[in-house]
């Protein structure tokens, strides 16, 4: 026997516009997740091994940023340009509008100075160029190398082992992250139903979540390599 | 056959600016109709073959230097739509980079190189080979000779467009003196001054570079070629690495167009014009107009830097085109087609 309540048809309905805020969240977390996963990096043949080609880049930036010889300048442009033609349309995109966003803080920076200096002008665009220069060869690296075997590359490149595990660590960090909080905004929207005045509320409450998650995964994480034989030396992955 | 800065009159090169908008708007919308979506990259390859063309100076009768286009190639490759962007791209990136042609006057050098001679030029290719019975009957023989007689009249056509404007100048605009302000030489100078050496060299070259450079195309990726690409009937997967060697060899010869000393006929520099001979007697003064005329500082002029080698520095410059005109047309590929309404 159903109680009385329960057998009267409600007239309830929500008044729109719930939940958009979990809605916007979630859209722009997955895309920036999304992103993330994307640049890991897919490569198909490598021309030089990367820990060769990680040298490289470092020589090259160097030798742009130390030499005043134009000679020099050039040829890197030349370099940068020919391995920027080989990539496919949508990366060459990404590569320069990073390389530009740079350019123009860079110019940003520079403008008092050149106005305040007509002078120096031609040497402030020739910074300028080699700023543009050198975010381009480094996307062009980023685009074209994996992250796993850039993280090898620089272990055998002696660079000390806690720094890579930091940046390897985050990294995968942040997209694990990034779903969790994903998920915890899907079953928020799933049970938000009407119109909540205080959605900022659930903000405190995701967070607190993703951080005692975030915490106690961290803490697995390093019982488990331990449990590995792990022993505070990094090797690459 | 660069016009350079200063040599004709603003409203000549207005008159030709306004002439080339409307081909310029039907030739990117007929590309977007033409050419597959996956070949629009591509046209980097024909801008870049018709940029480093324009690298080899060779020297010509009477002291002066000139150069293949290969704006006839470009089209044979794309079409001749493809290659009225693709050669004004590359003639954008020589005067906005390497100071080889006019800002002003890149309507007018548009108008001879990527309007008159691609269209032209692949105009004649078609007669000739529908003599044949089409280009799929015709051997390739037959379809290089075509080629090749097509890009001949089609750079002596460009170059004769080119007289005319150099020679209608003087005839147009002088000071109170009666000297010229812009090019000084008419048109009974400027056409034999340009159409003699197109004819009797540079022509000869463009056909060669034209009919070669076709040859080889069609033998190692015949999906990079026009008729094959309208057909329908390309084969997928061909490896592009033979065009791109190829394109690597001409970059690396390029300093052979060093050789070449002297300069083009009408592209002297305000400091030289005085002192050039026509007929026996020097010019004796400087255009007003290219003494006080307007000019850019562009960051590579003459594809070299002052204080640097100038072979290192031509062959950079032939990198740095060539990879911009190819990363250009790619981008280009990124922009969505309009969708018909």
């Amino acid at each position: 026997m159903l109680p009385v309540w329960m057998e009267n048809t409600d007239s309830y309905v929500p008044p729109g516009g719930g939940g958009t805020f979990a809605v916007k969240t979630i859209r722009s977390i997955s895309a920036a997740v999304g992103k993330l996963q994307f640049q890991q990096g897919r490569e198909s043949k490598p021309f030089l091994p990367a820990a060769a080609r990680l040298l490289l880049l470092l020589a090259l930036i160097l030798l742009l940023s130390l030499s005043r010889h134009l000679l020099v300048l050039l040829a890197c442009t030349a370099l940068a340009m020919m391995a920027l033609a080989a990539l496919p349309p949508d990366r060459i995109l990404s590569v320069w509008k990073s390389a530009l966003a740079a350019a123009l803080l860079a110019f940003l920076v520079l403008l008092p100075a050149m106005l305040l200096r007509p002078a120096g002008r031609g040497n402030n665009l020739i910074i300028i160029w080699k700023i543009f220069i050198s975010v381009q060869m480094v996307s062009i690296f980023n685009h074209t190398t994996q992250w796993n075997r850039i993280t090898s590359a620089l272990r055998r490149l002696h660079v000390p082992g806690v720094f890579i595990f930091t940046i390897d660590i985050s990294l995968k960090y942040i997209v694990l992250l990034g779903r969790l909080i994903n998920d915890l905004l899907t079953s928020y929207l799933l049970r938000a139903v009407g119109k909540n005045k205080q959605k900022y509320t659930s903000v405190g409450g995701v967070m607190g979540v993703v951080f005692l998650r975030g915490t106690e995964m961290n803490r697995q994480m390093y019982e488990a390599m331990v449990c590995r034989g792990f022993t505070d030396d990094y090797e690459g992955l | 056959m660069h016009i350079p800065e200063n040599y004709l009159a603003p409203a000549a090169c207005g008159v030709m600016t306004a002439a080339m908008v409307p081909v310029w708007a039907h030739a990117i919308k007929r590309v977007r109709l033409d050419l597959p979506k996956d070949k629009l990259p591509m046209i980097g390859v024909g801008a870049s073959f018709s940029f480093l063309a324009m690298m080899f100076n060779v020297p010509l009768v009477g002291g002066t230097t000139g150069h293949a286009v290969g704006g006839t190639l470009a089209a044979l490759l794309f079409g001749p739509d493809a290659a009225c962007i693709a050669v004004s791209t590359a003639l954008l990136l020589q005067a906005l980079i390497f100071g080889d042609g006019g800002i002003l006057a890149f309507g007018a050098n548009c108008f001879n190189m990527a309007f008159v001679l691609p269209y032209l030029g692949y105009f004649i290719y078609q007669l000739i080979t529908r003599a044949f019975g089409g280009s799929e009957k015709a051997g390739t023989g037959i379809r290089c000779m075509a080629a090749a007689i097509g890009s001949y009249i089609g750079i002596n056509a460009a170059a004769f467009c080119a007289a005319v404007e150099f020679g209608i100048q003087p005839l147009l605009f002088t000071d109170s003196m009666g000297n010229a302000l812009y090019c000084p030489y008419d048109l009974s100078i400027a056409i034999p001054a340009m159409m003699i050496p197109h004819l009797a060299v540079a022509g000869l070259i463009e056909a060669a570079f034209t009919a070669a450079v076709y040859a080889f195309v069609d033998r190692t990726a015949p999906d990079l070629i026009y008729e094959n690409i309208r057909s329908g009937k390309t084969p997928k997967g061909i490896s592009h690495i033979p065009v791109f060697a190829l394109m690597a060899v001409m970059i690396a010869l390029t300093p052979l167009g060093l050789l070449a000393a002297g300069t083009a006929w009408g592209e002297w520099g305000a400091e030289e014009i005085a002192e050039v001979v026509t007929n026996g007697t020097p010019l004796g003064y400087t255009p007003q107009g290219l003494l006080n005329g307007w000019s850019l500082n562009v960051p590579l002029p003459d594809y070299a830097l002052e204080g640097m080698p100038e072979t290192a520095a031509y062959i950079l410059s032939a990198v740095i085109g060539a990879s911009l005109l190819i990363i250009l047309f790619k981008l280009f590929s990124l922009i969505p087609a309009r969708r018909k309404v």
